[in-house]
């Protein structure tokens, strides 16, 4: 396999219960060499779409393939895929290095070359000195990582890895991201598929971003085009955390009226849009605490959380919540009555359908 | 009055329970086994180590023990395979889950004795069930009761078919509580069904094996109904275990004090095996690191 490339090719996979539809007519190309992020809520199929190219699920309509091979109709121990998982998944009777030996010794691997090789990776991902423990004897961050290392020490063609930093601790996750860039930088053969629900890891970790919702993929494209341009709310929502805030606005005769109370001239690039109502979406960090010309409102707030570095402020506005992203960290009380603006240049248009209308663009 | 003498007072019932039931009857038992009680002169005379030495003459005796080893051996091993078979099937959900744990639990559900009864019909020589179907496929009627093989056969078909029940139950609880996620994992590592079987499965399952097991050794040391019944521990005494020569010479035969001595030492003995049995066992799955 070295040196070609295997491309994985999903043609319009659909996976549905009786009751629900699980994934909808899936169709999409991954190249190897390439970190492919499936970015979505908790329930949008990313995990379901992993599990059905792992073999775990079995698509009710459509094709897997694999180069020239027709997937989804091989034994899932033959398929070739590694995955980690979002639970720590290891084998807990067995040590590390046989745990990362497993799989090697599976596809057939000399007993001398599986240990040697096992070593090597575990070197990699530094667990040298832990290769005797028992994966219960590990830290939570040590477990993904034998995890990490059995899914990478066979060189698979596809690599699935599923919201692997989810049940870290918030150090541990941004290590850990680090070190998955240098990690996956090795595997130019293979497909490597990313799943979380975090817009930073997609951004950081992606060369592209497949955004999903209920089941199908909404949009795709590279992280910062996708972040830029998200073609609907959902997907604005989606790649943005906090999620964008979205507000009913109409604009009229050259201004832009948000509940009527915030009102600004239409600002550059939404100056060719026509009159009419829209929604318009702006992101937590983009919202201006303050203000005192005719585009603030006075609100009340309704949550304050500290969140890393950050502090965000859930604002009740007479029209709607607003979620405002705060450098470092502020002491507000739930009631507290502040004044919010919008920045008229960083406004997200999109249409009452909640398809994008006009992005502020870099 | 103090809180000991309370927390005593509250466990005196306990402990004299203990005493009733446990601790008097062994240490009577010991004592008995030093007497000459028989039917014919009861009472704790002194009779020392008599009884002692007499039992280690009795080929009887060990002849009897070493039956048992075969019959607790055999019997356990083949429960465990088909219970585990079985469970694996109920657990991958091959067959109605549901159905076949209502129709694995029959056996459990019947008397021993009563069962006992019904397979020695069905090994009656004349008319009996087995030998109807062995002719009908053209083998020559079996003398199950009269012959030393036949008859260890049937006692271990009995005994087989009544605990299988058991070890499925307790085996498939094993592996319903095992999580899912190696399974998969393990698959997508290329693991063959078989392989998986192997590698995950079987080593994940000690633990709760090693407990069956030895509850069902327990259990099969003291198999009595099914060789009462079925064979009276014929032909002669070739299916007779220490418990069924226990109560011959203790009960039948009134010899009090041989049997105290015989029952005394079978207690050592299977103490010091099972407990040997467990280390073999701990010891065993241990580098697995269960």
């Amino acid at each position: 396999m070295k040196g070609s490339t295997v491309n994985l090719d999903l043609r319009s996979v659909s996976v549905d219960t009786e009751t629900e539809v699980i994934l909808k007519d899936i169709s999409f190309k991954f190249e190897p060499g390439k970190i492919y992020v499936l970015i979505g809520r908790t329930t949008s199929g990313k995990t379901s779409l992993m599990r059905t190219i792992a073999g775990l699920i079995e698509p009710t309509d459509g094709e897997i393939h694999l180069g020239e091979e027709r997937l989804d109709e091989v034994p899932i121990w033959d398929r070739g895929i590694a995955m980690v998982y979002q639970q720590f998944i290891n084998y807990p009777h067995r040590t590390v290095l046989n745990n990362v030996e497993f799989p090697l010794l599976r596809a057939g691997v000399s007993k001398a070359d599986a240990k040697a090789q096992a070593l090597a990776m575990l070197e990699k991902v530094g667990l040298s000195e832990f290769k005797d423990r028992k994966p219960s004897q590990l830290s939570g961050g040590q477990q993904q990582r034998v995890a990490i290392a059995r899914a990478l020490v066979r060189n698979t063609r596809v690599i699935l890895l599923d919201e692997p930093l989810m049940n870290l601790d918030y150090k541990l996750r941004e290590q850990l991201r680090e070190e998955f860039r240098t990690l996956f930088k090795g595997t130019a053969d293979s497909v490597t598929i990313y799943a979380t629900t975090e817009p930073s890891e997609a951004l950081f970790l992606g060369d592209e971003l497949l955004v999903m919702h209920e089941g199908r993929v909404i949009q795709h494209g590279k992280p910062d085009f996708v972040f830029e341009n998200p073609s609907s709310i959902d997907v604005a929502q989606i790649v943005n955390d906090p999620p964008m805030t979205i507000l009913d606005a109409e604009i009229k005769d050259g201004k832009v009226n948000i509940g009527n109370l915030i009102t600004f001239p239409t600002p550059a690039h939404l100056k060719s849009e026509k009159d009419g109502k829209y929604k318009i979406g702006t992101r937590a960090s983009e919202v201006i605490l303050g203000g005192s010309e005719s585009n603030s409102e006075e609100g009340t707030v309704s949550l304050s959380e500290v969140s890393g570095s950050e502090t965000l402020l859930y604002v009740k506005l007479n029209v709607g919540e607003v979620v405002l992203q705060l450098e470092g960290i502020h002491d507000y009380q739930i009631g507290q009555a502040v004044t919010i603006s919008l920045a008229p240049n960083r406004i997200f248009l999109f249409n009452m359908d909640g398809t994008l209308c006009a992005a502020p663009g870099n | 009055m103090t809180s000991k003498f309370y927390k005593r007072l509250f466990l005196l019932p306990g402990l004299l329970l203990l005493i009733a039931i446990i601790i008097f009857p062994l240490l009577f038992t010991i004592r008995v086994s030093m007497a000459n009680w028989n039917v014919s002169h009861s009472g704790l005379d002194w009779a020392g180590g008599a009884n002692w030495a007499r039992m280690f003459h009795d080929v009887n005796f060990w002849s009897s023990l070493f039956r048992l080893f075969y019959f607790s051996f055999i019997t356990t091993t083949l429960q465990y395979i088909l219970g585990f078979t079985a469970a694996m099937y109920a657990w991958k959900g091959f067959a109605s889950r549901r159905f076949f744990r209502v129709l694995w639990l029959v056996p459990l559900m019947t008397t021993p004795s009563v069962m006992a009864i019904v397979w020695r019909s069905i090994f009656r020589e004349d008319i009996g069930a087995a030998n109807g179907l062995l002719s009908k496929i053209g083998i020559d009627p079996i003398a199950w009761s009269t012959q030393i093989f036949p008859a260890t056969v049937t006692i271990t078909i009995a005994e087989v078919w009544q605990w299988t029940p058991f070890m499925f139950l307790i085996l498939l609880a094993g592996l319903l509580s095992l999580p899912k996620e190696q399974f998969l994992s393990a698959e997508i590592d290329g693991a063959t069904p078989w392989r998986t079987f192997w590698s995950i499965t079987f080593p994940l399952m000690a633990p709760i094996s090693i407990g069956a097991i030895i509850i069902r050794l327990i259990e099969a040391s003291k198999i009595f109904d099914s060789i009462f019944n079925l064979t009276s521990a014929g032909p002669g005494n070739s299916t007779e275990t220490p418990a069924y020569y226990l109560y011959t010479r203790g009960l039948r035969e009134f010899q009090i004090s041989y049997g105290a001595t015989m029952g005394l030492m079978y207690l050592i003995l299977a103490i010091l095996t099972l407990t040997i049995l467990g280390q073999i066992f701990a010891r065993v799955s241990k580098p697995r690191g269960i």
